[in-house]
């Protein structure tokens, strides 16, 4: 290569680096940011990394579920059915996708091999749940939370459903299990997290110190202790149920809006922030926070996972994943 | 197409409306309530919806592209309520809320006669 064609691709490299990317590789990390763009009106946003490297993805807007191979960034979507409104999407012990797929009133399976869709719908009685987000606990039993006011319990083996009320009513929205196995919920309505019982049901109300603080969604770290994106406060805090204490940090930025919460498998906590239009990384040894914002307006990432040095989210707004790469 | 929403809306029984309406709601009040004393939820409150100003419940933080649409001083009515519920993010691109836009013009209609007309619930 001549020292011209070396210069032209070198700037063009350059170019083609998104301004954060240049900005984070400044702070702390380096860390490599890159966009998946996927189909226009798809409304990308919950993702679920799936053991082959692919990454399944909700298009709440168009009613599909996306599988992105970021290998070569190509993608297929699957028609969840009609009316369907996929919000939430995670692994299961079968290494299937399993859907909160609110536009049908079901928990939605996917078979990974011939993209086979399979509906376990709600009671009647439970007709209008808005179902948001669901985890499997160390028995296997799927647990599933809808914002009308619900969660419940799926038996995947025998396709038993229950559904509970929650306790003080509409909001039940982000859900976590520890390392553990138990099970935790926000209620962003509710101001609140609360433990279930996975043996009995019962829900336990915990209330966070910061009052109305719109508690969206939680994660368990490492160590049990239950992460929670705080959308009115714009706080990021933590609980330790363990010690029954609490801790929050305000997310930088004048107007931050705390939506989703992550913590990685280094006990760092990755966050998104609408206010900012950015995903926030946040260091509990430090108390230090990196911002990551997007290269493009509104692009209102919903939530956040991961698998080891990989953080991946789906702009809802740009129909685009993202993905964060901690290369140190 | 206003002429041809009013149309859709007046050609529905208000009874069968009202029912649809009141369904097609259910999952909405997760965030959002039609009384006026309800306050602080996640959305804005929807109560005399049509004719205020989009973007216009001044006690709610709404998103950016929803102020600007309140700067521009544009309102609800029921021809662009109906445009808004077919997709809401076509609308208003970068909308905080996410839900998936009704297809269907009928039960549109419901939910656009359910929000405008107190007596209809």
């Amino acid at each position: 290569m001549n020292r011209r064609k070396f210069l032209h691709l070198s700037a063009a490299a350059f170019l083609a680096t998104p301004a954060l990317l240049r900005r984070a590789q400044a702070q702390e990390g380096p860390f490599r940011v890159k966009y998946f763009p996927v189909a226009p009106g798809s409304g990308s946003r919950d993702t679920a990394a799936a053991p082959d490297g692919t990454i399944w993805y909700c298009g709440q807007r168009n009613g599909t579920l996306g599988r992105l191979d970021p290998r070569d960034g190509s993608f297929k979507q699957i028609d969840l059915g009609k009316g369907a409104a996929p919000h939430g999407v995670i692994i299961g012990p079968d290494g299937a996708p399993w859907i909160t797929e609110g536009g049908q009133n079901a928990i939605a399976r996917v078979d990974p091999s011939d993209h086979k869709v399979r509906l376990f719908r709600l009671p009647e009685s439970e007709a209008y749940a808005n179902l948001n987000t669901a985890v499997f606990d160390k028995n296997g039993i799927y647990w599933f939370t809808g914002q009308s006011g619900i969660y419940g319990r799926l038996d995947p083996k025998s396709g038993d459903m229950t559904v509970f009320k929650s306790p003080r009513g509409r909001g039940t929205y982000g859900m976590t299990v520890t390392p553990k196995g138990d099970v935790w919920y926000a209620s962003l309505a509710g101001n609140h997290i609360a433990k279930i019982d996975t043996a009995t049901g019962n829900a336990t109300v915990v209330e966070p110190p910061t009052p109305n603080q719109g508690a969206r969604r939680v994660w368990s770290d490492s160590k049990g202790r239950i992460w929670v994106s705080e959308w009115n406060s714009g706080n990021v805090s933590v609980h330790d149920p363990a010690e029954n204490s609490w801790k929050a940090w305000k997310l930088p930025g004048t107007g931050p809006r705390t939506y989703a919460v992550y913590v990685d498998e280094k006990d760092k906590v990755w966050l998104t922030d609408f206010g900012a239009n950015a995903i926030v990384r946040f260091d509990p040894a430090t108390e230090k926070f990196d911002s990551f914002p997007s290269d493009m307006s509104g692009a209102n990432v919903r939530q956040l996972a991961g698998k080891p040095g990989e953080v991946w989210g789906g702009e809802s707004g740009t129909n685009r994943l993202v993905r964060i790469q901690t290369v140190a | 197409m206003k002429f041809l929403a009013c149309v859709v809306l007046l050609l529905i029984p208000v009874s069968a409306a009202a029912e649809d309406g009141a369904k097609l709601f259910a999952p909405c009040r997760a965030c959002h309530s039609l009384d006026a004393a309800d306050q602080g939820l996640p959305g804005p409150n929807l109560s005399g919806l049509i004719g205020r100003k989009v973007g216009g419940d001044a006690a709610f933080d709404y998103s950016p592209v929803l102020r600007k649409a309140n700067g521009e001083g544009q309102r609800w009515d029921a021809e662009k309520l109906d445009r808004f519920l077919a997709d809401p993010a076509e609308m208003f691109p970068g909308l905080w809320m996410s839900i998936r836009g009704v297809e269907d013009a009928a039960d549109r209609a419901a939910l656009v006669r359910f929000l405008s007309d107190p007596a209809s619930r």
